[in-house]
């Protein structure tokens, strides 16, 4: 497999990586290396074999509910905010148009 | 007269419980000798010195009462940076959770403080565990106690050094491929990577869930059993772990009857060629003790490494797609929010960390995802079956735990897959989901070599019998 700066541009985008001009050099080169190593795994006859799979407990999904939690941990939550308003999570706004 | 913090868990439990010493004793003696090293190995990223001392005088205290809460009861011991504990920086060796205080416990980490362990601080890392050398860090490398100008193995480096250089008695750490063992290996103690499932994952930062596991480093097999009876267990908290019967000890005299096999596959060509001969002596010792030893077939070993690559860089860039800024950890303010993302991500995280999101990404994506993740899973499936077929020959597997001693800093960072390749002993175990462990035997080129003991599932009594014994045939 050998990657073209484009697809590193592409997976760097889709994994929410900025890069500068340098990295993407190195990046394309190191990724091309390592993919070429498990490469290997392609030329094993698996077919027909099952993908592992981890066994979850019959129980399937735990149930989607808020736990209450104490202040404590609810203070420490709110303290590790990047940025809010009074107890509120501030973002940057989602639909706000690139600058320039 | 050994100095307090060179004591085992076991001597110091005796004594303690003995009234020979105290916890204070114990834990001042601990802070010492960590304030005296930790400045050139930097093995610790914060001390809790008076956090500590407040710990180990309550223990003090229960005891005065005649009360005991556990084996743990007073003993410092060091917790590696990607554990969670409440109130307390924990960053997981990355910039991106600089200043992050945890909200809640890790379920061993709420376990050991209520059985009473005394702890000393939280132990360096590579970010977010990936690497074998603790010179991912964040915060500096960690240098090898014996030569500073080499590297503890990692990810969990800083933990094996704590311990190997007597700051603390003993030390959790996190094994998704190597990362307990390796370091282990190369700093001449004990690590133990448990059962997928023996131990909750809960409050462990995820790095590649199905395969990750919390595990004991410390200084003998006795007392890794110890520390894993404090944190085994099913927990509501995490699905994956197992109702199995829990792990006791289950030592002996001799080796009677043991089969070992030793993988064939493992056992060829590059590994450092005394790193060979001092894992083939102690694998003698123990057929002197009785145990049968035979070479066994184990199809698909070369191949873990390439399928461990694959599977969990996947689930590195799921798991780390969390940290974006938004609610926690590093933001750096951009417009649009895309650039929020990126910027944040692309400051935050280290090149390493950096490399497997886009090699996960890369697996995961259209067009690719059969071809990688899928048959990768398949493998596998292979794998497993590899292993379950040897076991139906043998009662454990041994092999070298790492093929080189430990190197120089900076000789691997260029290549990432040099780096990588000091896992190739190590990263069929989690694969597999088995539990192993390493024990020091021997030394190569003046340095300490590991023999890695592998067992079938939950038969960590096994392998931990048959470490002791051999620490027994060399007088430890």
């Amino acid at each position: 497999m050998n990657l073209t700066k484009e697809d590193v541009l592409h997976l760097a985008e889709l994994a929410r990586l900025e890069l500068t001009a340098e990295e993407l050099e190195h990046t394309e080169k190191e990724l091309d290396k390592i993919l070429g190593y498990v490469e290997r795994l392609q030329e094993i006859d698996a077919s027909g074999v099952e993908a592992a799979s981890m066994s979850p407990k019959g129980e399937g999904w735990r149930k989607d509910v808020a736990l209450a939690c104490d202040e404590y941990t609810r203070e420490l939550i709110l303290a590790n905010f990047p940025d809010k308003k009074t107890d509120l999570l501030k973002t940057p706004g989602v639909f706000e148009k690139p600058k320039g | 007269m050994t100095d307090l913090n060179e004591l085992t868990i076991a001597l110091a439990r005796e004594k303690l419980d003995a009234r020979e010493i105290s916890s204070e004793e114990l834990t001042k003696a601990c802070l010492d000798q960590t304030r005296s090293l930790n400045g050139a190995l930097n093995a610790v990223i914060e001390v809790y010195e008076d956090e500590a001392m407040k710990s180990a005088r309550a223990a003090d205290k229960r005891r005065d009462a005649g009360e005991r809460l556990g084996v743990m009861d007073g003993i410092p011991m060091a917790l590696k940076d990607n554990l969670l504990n409440q109130g307390h920086v924990v960053t997981s060796g990355s910039k991106i959770l600089a200043g992050h205080v945890s909200a809640y416990d890790a379920t061993v980490v709420r376990k050991l403080r209520e059985q009473g362990a005394v702890f000393i601080g939280r132990a360096n890392m590579d970010e977010f565990a990936m690497g074998s050398s603790t010179e991912h860090s964040a915060y500096g490398p960690t240098k090898h106690p014996r030569d500073p100008e080499r590297v503890p193995g990692g990810s969990s480096g800083g933990s094996a050094v704590a311990v190997a250089a007597d700051m603390v008695l003993a030390a959790l750490g996190s094994d998704t491929g190597g990362s307990i063992r390796q370091p282990a290996a190369l700093c001449g103690i004990v690590g133990l990577k448990p059962t997928y499932g023996r131990v909750s994952r809960y409050g462990l930062m995820a790095m590649a869930s199905s395969l990750d596991q919390i595990g004991p480093m410390t200084k003998t097999a006795e007392d890794a059993a110890l520390l894993l009876q404090a944190i085994q267990g099913e927990d509501k908290a995490d699905q994956t772990t197992s109702d199995a019967v829990p792990f006791i000890p289950d030592w002996r005299e001799n080796l009677a009857g043991l089969r070992i096999g030793l993988p064939r596959q493992a056992w060829g060509a590059g590994m450092h060629p005394e790193v060979r001969a001092s894992v083939e002596e102690a694998v003698g010792k123990l057929k002197a003790l009785g145990a049968e030893v035979k070479e066994v077939d184990l199809p698909y070993a070369d191949e873990a490494l390439a399928v461990y690559y694959v599977i969990m860089p996947c689930e590195v860039s799921a798991n780390l797609a969390r940290f974006d800024g938004m609610r926690y950890g590093l933001r750096k303010e951009s417009l649009p929010l895309y650039e929020t993302y990126a910027r944040s991500r692309a400051e935050g995280f280290g090149p390493e960390v950096r490399r497997r999101i886009l090699l996960g990404t890369f697996a995961l994506s259209r067009g690719y995802y059969d071809a990688y993740y899928v048959q990768a899973k398949r493998v596998q499936t292979l794998i497993r079956n590899a292993y379950a077929q040897a076991f139906k020959e043998v009662d454990c597997l041994i092999t070298p735990t790492a093929p080189n001693p430990a190197f120089k800093i900076g000789e691997k960072t260029d290549d990432p897959l040099t780096m990588y390749l000091e896992d190739v002993f190590t990263v069929g175990v989690n694969v597999a989901g088995l539990p192993a462990v390493s024990v020091p035997a021997g030394m190569a080129d003046g340095l300490p070599v590991g023999m890695q003991i592998i067992g079938k599932h939950f038969d960590e009594a096994g392998i931990l019998a048959v470490a002791r014994a051999y620490e027994e045939t060399i007088g430890k």
